[in-house]
């Protein structure tokens, strides 16, 4: 059954938390929102789940109207940010606490657990109470919680959040088996990380300050992000956007950047632009027609990469490099970037074109 | 230097706190000579001990019988805190959770509300309770007292238990209403096991100053039903030897000291934490 | 939605049974203290304001409130520091802590009206131990119960031994339960003793402490028990406290009316100074940004 949202808002004190959004949710996908902290991911997930209740729109399941029905027969599973489990209970009977709720006969609702424990792989742990469990198996208990129910809607709030850099990896692995089996369920994973949107989702949607900026399969999206927004979001570090103009044929940005439009661009008529580009796709060195040169502001070393943060004369860039470089701030360095890897962006922000494949 | 006035401190308060009551523990086996010619203090070496004060205040020698007052207070006491709790905890966990009011009275006001029955002196509700009582026929009662006893200590573990349930992360009881528990079903299995500190600490509160009542009792109660307090105040009002009002005084504090031990296993064990604000 | 019907469920219940059980009470003094009620007579007239401005007028009245400012505040303010003080010993580091913690929690398990006739016999001037011991070190006797200081002293004595334990009860709970780390870091930085306690400890305790305190001194304005059975307010009226006063002007003189308008005023009274003590306790812990 679909999960059809129409025109769902709601109004805090001073502030739009969800503006009118509307989407059709299918079942057997996996739906990725991504967006930043405040942009009304968990907002709208609390919504559906009837947490919240929407100042106006409706949300139906199926033909069921659901913003009528109350939380607890909404049959909705949730996976929270913080490891939520029933801290007086074991893993076992937590697991087996929403399938009791539901009428499950006991007998059928330890057999059920018994399984989806072992599907998480915490079997050995099934009579220890979640304090005594590590973080990453704590969401794991949660996690088993929410699918043991089989439920029409599935909620994922950031669920990898709280957990260290290869936990994460790990369970993202995991999570790919596990959500295979949920064909008849409408699942719904929120997240910041565009890696894991890349990895997981069927369909991404992009929120941004409350609303559905854009939706569609992931790579169409990363590749065709349609305003500066968006390619903020689905691109980590975000992508650095300068000032520039197209003028006699070429494109100038900042004083000493200067190079022929490349193929992609070719048709833009001439003015002043915003021109994009990712992180992974500066270059470091470069002959002086296409390049410039800045003072590094900021080092950053994140996993097995390096971020460079340069202040140039027409803005900041930000260049990740591979393997681990040891570099001063204050040390100058030379950037370059190559014209077909080029974002070009109206100065409203929506986007003109963007590298070919 | 601190360790100095730390001893001191410790030695001085400990003193304090026993010599009231090692007096009247002294006093209540003193024989009349003892007692009559200014003040004796230690058994066997000043005077001859007794069982005299005992005798008069356990109904063996026909003087007073403090046993039944004592089961009156335990009756009275324990359904005034088991009332008090049940419909306390729930009202503080609607305060807690849920959202009340309109906008100039919402929820602070509604726990003051609560709070700010406990002001007013006894002796000014005392006649109102008197006529209410009279009116629907429960006065010299303990259901009577049970009532008026009530409204003295939902107060108490309102107050108490609001703070603590604020600490109880609510999406433990989210969770419990997403996996199909109304929010009642959620409340009880989910909140109150995690509630016993909470709960113990509201219920410690509300049975001592249940017990400990002397206004209500006088007042609201008369030949049917006696309080303790009330019964060893009426031996005060009497022409009462000290013997026979030290032990009666020993009598009726010595079923709260087991109390005080259950509260600091309670409080040693980490109970408390989260309890108390 | 049915959360509705949830909501009120928890609330009202309680809060109902509350207003059932105290709503006569308060309509009732309203309606009396507006009157000339004689409990001999049956039915109500009407005095409209004649009790309130005998009230204004009377000297014995207001002499009562100021005295109860004086044993709440000085009382609680004994309290608080003495039961400190207490908890502080009986948190850690010193042996036996356990036993302690039980030795001071035991006069909080007693009954004060009982406790008041054993002070009572102990301050009695010819056989009392008070006069016993202080003749054993060589003092005169003292006039326990007819000299204004020395009565005051033993109501004051009665009630610090009574509740110091509420406040030590409360303060220790509290500090159980302070996160470890800021000690720690204290610790690790060489802190005295005394400063840690200034800067940390005494910060970290401030909301709870402000709690205990308010709680306290609704308690202790109504204090009774101790006055009827240790000084019956003497010698003369030196202890007399309002809720005495109410005591034996409502109901021993059955003038009801009477008391219910001073009963009324201490209510109003009550709710001023506690709003404006939790006010400014308020803004005195905001500054350094707890």
């Amino acid at each position: 059954m679909n999960l059809n949202l129409r025109d769902v808002s709601v109004e805090g004190d001073n502030e739009v938390i969800l503006g009118n959004i509307s989407y059709e949710f299918q079942p057997g996908k996996i739906y990725v929102l991504i967006g930043r902290t405040t942009s009304g991911k968990t907002s709208l997930m609390r919504t559906i789940a009837g947490l919240i209740e929407p100042t106006d729109g409706e949300i139906h399941l199926g033909d069921v109207r659901l913003d009528e029905v109350p939380i607890w027969k909404r049959g909705i599973a949730m996976v929270y940010q913080q490891f939520i489990n029933y801290p007086h209970h074991s893993v076992l009977k937590n697991v087996e606490f929403p399938l009791l709720r539901a009428g499950v006969s006991k007998a059928d609702a330890k057999a059920q657990a018994l399984a989806m424990i072992e599907k998480v792989g915490l079997t050995e742990f099934k009579d220890r109470k979640p304090s005594q469990l590590s973080g990453g198996q704590q969401q794991r208990v949660a996690i088993a919680r929410a699918l043991v129910r089989n439920t029409q809607v599935i909620l994922l709030d950031e669920p990898l959040m709280n957990l260290d850099y290869k936990l994460r990896e790990q369970l993202r692995e995991e999570f790919r088996v596990l959500f295979k089996g949920t064909r008849d369920s409408v699942t719904i994973y929120a997240t910041t990380e565009p890696s894991e949107a890349l990895f997981l989702g069927d369909e991404l949607l992009v929120m941004h300050e409350g609303r559905i900026i854009q939706h569609g399969k992931p790579n169409q999206v990363f590749e065709q992000p349609s305003n500066i927004d968006v390619a903020q979001i689905v691109n980590d570090p975000p992508m650095s956007i300068l000032d520039g103009e197209i003028k006699d044929g070429s494109v100038q940005i900042g004083k000493t950047l200067n190079f022929a439009l490349p193929a992609h661009i070719k048709t833009q008529s001439a003015g002043k632009y915003k021109f994009g580009i990712r992180a992974s796709e500066v270059i470091l060195g470069g002959s002086a027609s296409n390049s410039e040169q800045g003072e590094v502001s900021l080092s950053e070393v994140s996993g097995s990469e390096t971020l460079l943060y340069v202040k140039l004369n027409i803005g900041e860039i930000v260049l990740q490099l591979e393997g681990i470089h040891d570099y001063q701030i204050g040390q100058k360095v030379t950037v370059s970037i190559a014209p077909e890897r080029i974002f070009l962006f109206k100065m409203d922000g929506s986007l003109c074109a963007a590298p070919g494949n | 230097m601190t360790k100095i006035f730390k001893y001191l401190f410790i030695g001085i308060w400990s003193a304090f706190v026993l010599a009231p009551i090692s007096w009247a523990l002294v006093t209540s086996f003193k024989p009349p000579a003892a007692v009559n010619n200014g003040a004796t203090f230690i058994p066997w070496v000043q005077f001859a001990p007794t069982l005299d004060g005992w005798k008069d205040i356990t109904g063996i020698s026909g003087y007073a019988n403090l046993f039944p007052p004592l089961i009156n207070s335990a009756i009275v006491t324990f359904f005034a805190t088991l009332i008090s709790l049940v419909f306390g905890c729930m009202a503080a966990y609607g305060l807690s959770r849920f959202s009340y009011g309109w906008k100039y009275y919402k929820n602070p006001d509604i726990v003051f509300f609560f709070i700010s029955q406990r002001i007013m002196p006894p002796a000014v509700l005392a006649v109102p309770f008197f006529i209410l009582l009279q009116k629907i026929g429960l006065l010299d009662t303990k259901t009577g007292l049970v009532l008026v006893l009530t409204s003295g200590l939902m107060p108490i573990v309102v107050w108490l238990l609001v703070d603590f349930f604020n600490q109880l992360p609510k999406e433990i009881d989210e969770m419990a209403m997403l996996e199909g528990c109304n929010p009642f079903e959620a409340f009880v299995r989910t909140i109150l096991p995690l509630s016993k500190p909470g709960l113990t600490v509201a219920g410690m509160f509300s049975v001592i100053f249940g017990w400990n009542d002397l206004f209500f009792g006088l007042v609201l109660t008369f030949t049917n039903v006696q309080t303790l307090p009330v019964a060893v105040v009426a031996l005060n009002g009497t022409v009462t030897p000290f013997w026979t009002l030290s032990a009666s005084a020993i009598f009726s504090i010595l079923p709260l000291i087991g109390l005080a031990f259950v509260v600091e296993r309670f409080l040693s064990k980490g109970g408390f934490a989260g309890a108390v604000r | 939605m049915n959360n509705k019907f949830y909501k009120r469920l928890f609330l009202l219940p309680g809060l109902l049974l509350l207003i059932a059980i105290i709503i006569f009470p308060l309509l009732f003094t309203i309606r009396v203290s507006m009157s000339n009620w004689n409990v001999s007579q049956s039915g109500l007239d009407w005095a409209g304001g004649a009790n309130w401005a005998r009230m204004f007028q009377d000297g014995a009245f207001w002499s009562s409130v100021r005295r109860l400012f004086y044993f709440s505040f000085v009382t609680t303010a004994l309290q608080y520091a003495l039961g400190f003080a207490a908890a502080l010993f009986a948190w850690k580091g010193i042996a036996a802590r356990r036993f302690f913690r039980v030795l001071w929690l035991i006069p909080l398990m007693t009954t004060p009206s009982v406790m008041a006739i054993v002070w009572r016999s102990i301050f009695r001037e010819d056989i009392g131990a008070a006069n016993g011991l202080l003749s054993k070190v060589g003092v005169d006797p003292i006039a326990w119960s007819t000299s204004i200081v020395p009565a005051t002293v033993t109501i004051t004595i009665a009630e610090v031994w009574q509740w110091t334990p509420f406040m030590f009860l409360i303060l220790l709970a509290g500090l159980l339960s302070l996160p470890k780390e800021q000690f720690l870091s204290a610790e690790i930085d060489g802190a005295s003793t005394w400063r840690t306690f200034w800067s940390i400890t005494f910060p970290l305790m401030a909301p709870i402490s402000i709690g205990a305190i308010l709680i306290r001194l609704i308690e202790a304005s109504k204090i009774f028990d101790s006055i009827f059975n240790l000084t019956s307010a003497g010698p003369g009226s030196a202890t007399e406290t309002t809720a005495y006063y109410l005591y034996t002007r409502g109901l021993r003189e059955f003038q009801i009316s009477y008391g219910a308008t001073m009963g009324l005023t201490y209510l109003i009274l009550a709710i001023l100074t506690l709003t404006i003590l939790a006010q400014l306790f308020s803004r005195l812990s905001k500054p350094r940004g707890i």
